[in-house]
């Protein structure tokens, strides 16, 4: 019995030393990364930038006094595996903040789950509009919306007097999007969309459609694309002959792998990033120093995207005060700041109005800002240098 | 003992277990009820389904489109089962005349064709886009699993019946020998499309409760060849043809699956791809067998009426 | 625009045959292994893709030219299927279907994951011979007729052997009838060893050729399979010519459909067409005897 009664007191004081001894306990964010699957390429430079954002905060003394502790899983690009994931880090590790994934699709999922548990959400990583139509009040975007991308390629190609265009996309949301902004500008424009076609996402066989396409004769070639099919159409562009005076690719051409796997092939081809290393934002050539010793290559805008919400997701909780839900989404629709990836400033429905999208082109075998004109580092290539020229 | 368990389940959710414990309950129940509709044709009948997840996924739109279109979600579900039931019947028709390996693919393809379908339609299903769900529609967490379970109970219960009728007896007849069985009287194809449409019942029904509280769905995540593999894997593992080794293999599978998943990302698929090697070469009788120490129905018998010429 | 212009139709036929003989070798393999020893190799486009990343990583790291790495592909990947079928497979040849399934499904889980781990899921290719020749109106990709030529030399050369060596006379009468070949005093247990392993060698040639063509990744495996699936029912399973004829057959029909309709319904052609031959005629186009 006495020694029962001394195993009793001896644990409750080792519990309460336990108690007195940790100090503030870390902040928990949590998020879901595509590390495999389709996107993993860009879901893991996104990680990347998240985890340097996670070392910089602590190096500054955490958020509110406390650590920041990184929670997250692989949703292996899925959209339903990061809805279960998000619940996972909602409901059972009980993370206090949230950062979303890779790709709008994944990223329509899970803000369905956070939007469930009114557990507010800053996304880098996704634009399709479709995601802030929805009412719902819990996400917030760091890009610029998915339909303005093409933009400035088409009034591009209005200036030099181009009337005819070929649009093709992938059958996800991000791509839908994409062409979706690119029918509406084109129009307005006055500019005629002579084929169109959608694509499975995991095609890699685009000869039936260049054949279609040669035959319409393009003014231009547009495509809502990620990386792996945007760099196939290319490669086999170039096999089937098609000729276009302007190629533009989203994502794809925004990426180093690009020039990297297609060498001289991806000579004058355009994209549109939200992001580059050389843009003359606060931090950004710092970041992309670092993240260059880091990791031994350059940041793509996915890492910066990723670096920027984390950022993102701090000013908020300081502006807020607290990690409560209620105050962090008020504090996160109000926020109006700069990161290394650009303003943050939203609409009601959380989407991203402050930042604009660039245009890039690949111009001896490096990509350069060419659009729009006032932030551009190099002018426009144009025409597309024909294939037998390489 | 089956009446214990059922009790314990009902009475999770009102134990204070946190969401992410009741969903992995539900998973469980979800694949316990998917197993045993899966062993109503496959082994009853012989006739090797490969794309059960066909009717799984039909049901998950089915039941999401129906939520959209306001219609209560417990009505939703029973509906969606229904749906399933009615694509099932020519479906059944067309492919029960084809024998063993020809059914096989034919029903692998089936699943390929629902994903298919459910990405071009895209003014039905939004395509590839998939369907999030407003959370304003959803059930919540505690009804959705409420629902699994009665539909697991009814799944364990079809099995168990129909296993000691008159109607099981003419099912195993024609898994051991279908030309025998038409000899003597049965009406094999009548028999084999009611084993099939039946038990697409379950799964239709399975797969709107799955839309329900995973609140998205899109043609990839309900058409997958990953779960046609996990129902099969876990009648195999527990014991083909008998009642509770598809629950005690949906038990193993699960939660070595949730650990997995979460701790080793990269390698639980090859994990469970080992495992499906391990199964298949050492442990054919399934768990149960080890267990009780009682032969159950051999799978070499499940395919037994497939060795006839087409 | 005149839809019915024949160079545009003759081009996408072109293509198409050119393609449709890649999945002939891939078919004609998979076929060969169900026609003698009853078993649906679900990893036989794994085996294709390790051809692929052989290809790519000898091109990539040791600048081998992939004509090359064909030869060294094939005797790798004749030894693993070798392997693979002494130890694994030769254990399921007399059980069920569900059984021999399973198991090939389990090994393509493996042989797929192991290459997610080793490589992620990037896309690859090994770009050689790009660019393409014309040949009158058309325009003929280099790497795809290169592809073409060396798929239709291996599926010749694999027919005829079947045909006439003494070996392929074996293996042709293991495939109708196993006991009687047993009591002919034919080794049955290494007829299957053998023809295990030349089907994935020669599912390794066209990975091989793939790399060349197509950006594949790991998980490339499925396409390839269901591909392959509807080929050998089209053409009759256990059907050698058929399942060459039905290659031949899927690759036109998926071109002429990318270029009338869309790519998406090409992809789903192999699917659609399965479905039509099995609704119709299960045994197929040429007749399943279930044996060369």
């Amino acid at each position: 019995m006495k020694r029962a009664f001394l195993i009793a007191v001896l644990s409750v004081v080792a519990w309460l030393g336990i108690g007195i001894a940790s100090a503030a306990p870390p902040l928990k964010v949590g998020a879901s990364v595509a590390l495999t699957g389709k996107y993993s390429r860009t879901g893991q430079e996104q990680l990347n930038g998240i985890k340097m954002w996670v070392q910089d905060v602590n190096a500054r003394g955490g958020i509110l006094g406390r650590k920041v502790d990184l929670v997250y899983y692989d949703d292996e690009s899925k959209p339903d595996t990061g809805a279960k994931l998000y619940e996972k880090l909602i409901t059972d590790d009980k993370v206090d903040l949230l950062l979303g994934p890779y790709s709008s699709g994944v990223t329509l999922a899970a803000s369905t789950v956070a939007e469930k548990h009114g557990f507010p959400m800053v996304s880098s990583g996704a634009s399709s509009t479709k995601i802030w139509s929805r009412g719902y009040k819990n996400v917030f975007g760091l890009y610029t919306p998915g339909t303005t991308y093409m933009n400035q390629i088409l009034h591009f190609a209005k200036s030099k007097g181009l009337k005819t265009v070929a649009l093709i996309y992938a059958d996800t949301a991000f791509p839908r999007n994409v062409a979706k902004g690119v029918k509406v500008t084109a129009k307005k424009l006055g500019l005629k969309i002579v084929f169109e076609e959608e694509y499975g996402k995991a095609t890699t066989d685009f000869a039936a459609m260049i054949q279609k396409m040669r035959r319409l004769k393009p003014d231009v070639v547009i495509g809502g694309s990620y990386l792996p099919d945007s760099t196939a159409f290319i490669r086999q562009a170039k096999e089937n002959r098609l000729y276009a005076k302007i190629f533009a690719f989203a994502v794809g051409p925004g990426l180093p792998d690009f020039g990297k796997n297609l060498g001289s092939d991806a000579e004058d081809v355009m994209g549109n990033t939200q992001w580059e290393p050389t843009l003359n934002i606060p931090g950004a050539k710092d970041f992309a120093t670092r993240y260059k010793e880091k990791y031994g290559h350059e940041p793509g805008y996915h890492a910066a995207g990723g670096y920027g919400a984390g950022q993102v997701l701090e000013a908020a909780v300081k502006k807020a005060g607290s990690i409560n839900h209620a105050a962090l989404r008020r504090a996160l629709l109000h926020l109006n700041t700069v990161t290394i990836f650009g303003r943050y400033k939203v609409d009601k429905t959380g989407m991203q109005i402050g930042k604009p999208g660039y245009t890039v082109q690949w111009q001896g075998g490096e990509r350069y800002v060419v659009l729009p004109k006032d932030v551009a580092v190099k002018p426009v290539v144009y025409p597309f240098k024909p294939w037998s020229g390489r | 003992m089956a009446a214990v368990l059922i009790a314990l389940a009902a009475l999770v959710p009102a134990t204070g277990a946190s969401d992410y414990q009741i969903t992995f309950l539900l998973q469980l129940l979800m694949m316990i009820a998917l197993a045993q509709s899966w062993n109503l044709i496959s082994g009853m009948t012989g006739y090797v389904s490969f794309g059960h997840a066909a009717f799984f996924g039909v049901g998950a739109y089915a039941g999401a489109l129906l939520l959209e279109a306001g219609l209560p979600w417990w009505l939703a579900i029973l509906a969606a089962g229904g749906i399933a039931f009615v694509v099932a019947i020519p479906l059944g028709f067309l492919t029960l005349r084809l024998r063993g390996p020809y059914f096989a693919i034919a029903m692998l393809g089936l699943n390929e064709v629902g994903r298919i379908i459910a990405t071009l339609w895209v003014s039905l299903t939004s395509g590839g886009d998939g369907i999030p769900l407003a959370p304003s529609l959803l059930p919540p967490l505690r009804w959705n699993y409420y629902a699994m379970l009665l539909l697991a109970i009814a799944a364990c219960v079809a099995i168990a019946r129909v296993y000691g009728s008159r109607f099981g007896l003419e099912l195993r007849a024609i898994r051991e020998d279908e030309g025998a069985a038409e000899m003597v009287g049965v009406n094999t194809t009548r028999n084999k499309v009611l084993a099939f449409v039946l038990s697409t019942l379950i799964p239709g029904a399975v797969g709107a409760v799955y839309a329900m509280y995973t609140s998205f769905i899109d043609p990839n995540s309900v058409f997958s060849t990953a779960l046609n593999i996990q129902m099969i894997v876990i009648v195999m593992l527990g014991g083909t043809g008998t009642l509770w080794g598809p629950i005690l293999g949906a038990v193993i599978v699960v939660t070595l699956r949730e650990w997995l998943w979460a701790s080793f990302p990269a390698l639980h698929l090859l994990l469970m791809g080992v495992g499906i090697i391990v199964i298949v070469l050492f442990l054919p009788d399934g768990v149960l067998s080890l267990l009780r120490k009682r032969k159950s129905v051999r799978p070499e018998a499940v395919g037994a009426g497939e060795e006839a010429e087409p | 625009m005149n839809l019915l212009d024949p160079i545009f139709i003759g081009q996408l036929v072109i293509g198409g045959l050119l393609a449709g003989a890649l999945y002939a070798l891939l078919a004609c393999g998979l076929n060969m292994v169900f026609g003698v020893m009853r078993v649906i190799n679900v990893a036989h486009a794994e085996f294709m893709l390790v051809g692929s990343f052989a290809a790519y990583v000898l091109y990539r790291y040791l600048h081998v030219h992939p004509f090359v790495s064909v030869v060294i592909a094939a005797v790798l990947l004749y030894g693993l299927g070798f392997l693979l079928q002494r130890y694994l497979v030769e254990r399921v040849v007399n059980r069920s279907l569900l059984t021999s399934l399973l198991l090939t499904y389990g090994m393509s889980i493996v042989l797929m994951n192991s290459g997610l781990l080793i490589f992620s899921s990037d896309f690859r290719s090994v770009p050689v011979l790009q660019g393409s020749f014309v040949a009158g109106p058309f325009i003929i990709p280099q790497s795809r007729a290169a592809a073409a030529l060396v798929s239709l030399a291996v599926t010749v050369a694999v027919y005829w052997f079947l045909k006439r060596s003494r070996l392929g006379k074996a293996v042709r009468a293991v495939s109708e009838h196993a006991e009687v070949a047993m009591l002919c005093g034919i080794d049955v247990v290494r007829i299957r060893m053998f023809t295990f392993g030349l089907a994935a060698a020669m599912a390794a040639v066209a990975g091989v050729m793939l790399s060349m063509i197509y950006s594949f990744s790991p998980d490339t495996g499925p396409d390839f399979i269901t591909k392959c699936f509807a080929i050998m029912v089209i053409g009759g399973m256990g059907n050698f010519l058929g399942a060459f004829y039905g290659g031949l057959l899927l690759g036109v029909v998926e071109a002429l459909v990318g270029g009338f309709v869309t790519t998406q319904w090409a992809q789903a052609m192999s699917y659609l067409l399965l479905v039509l031959v099995l609704v119709v005629r299960p045994t197929g186009l040429k007749g399943a005897r279930l044996a060369k």
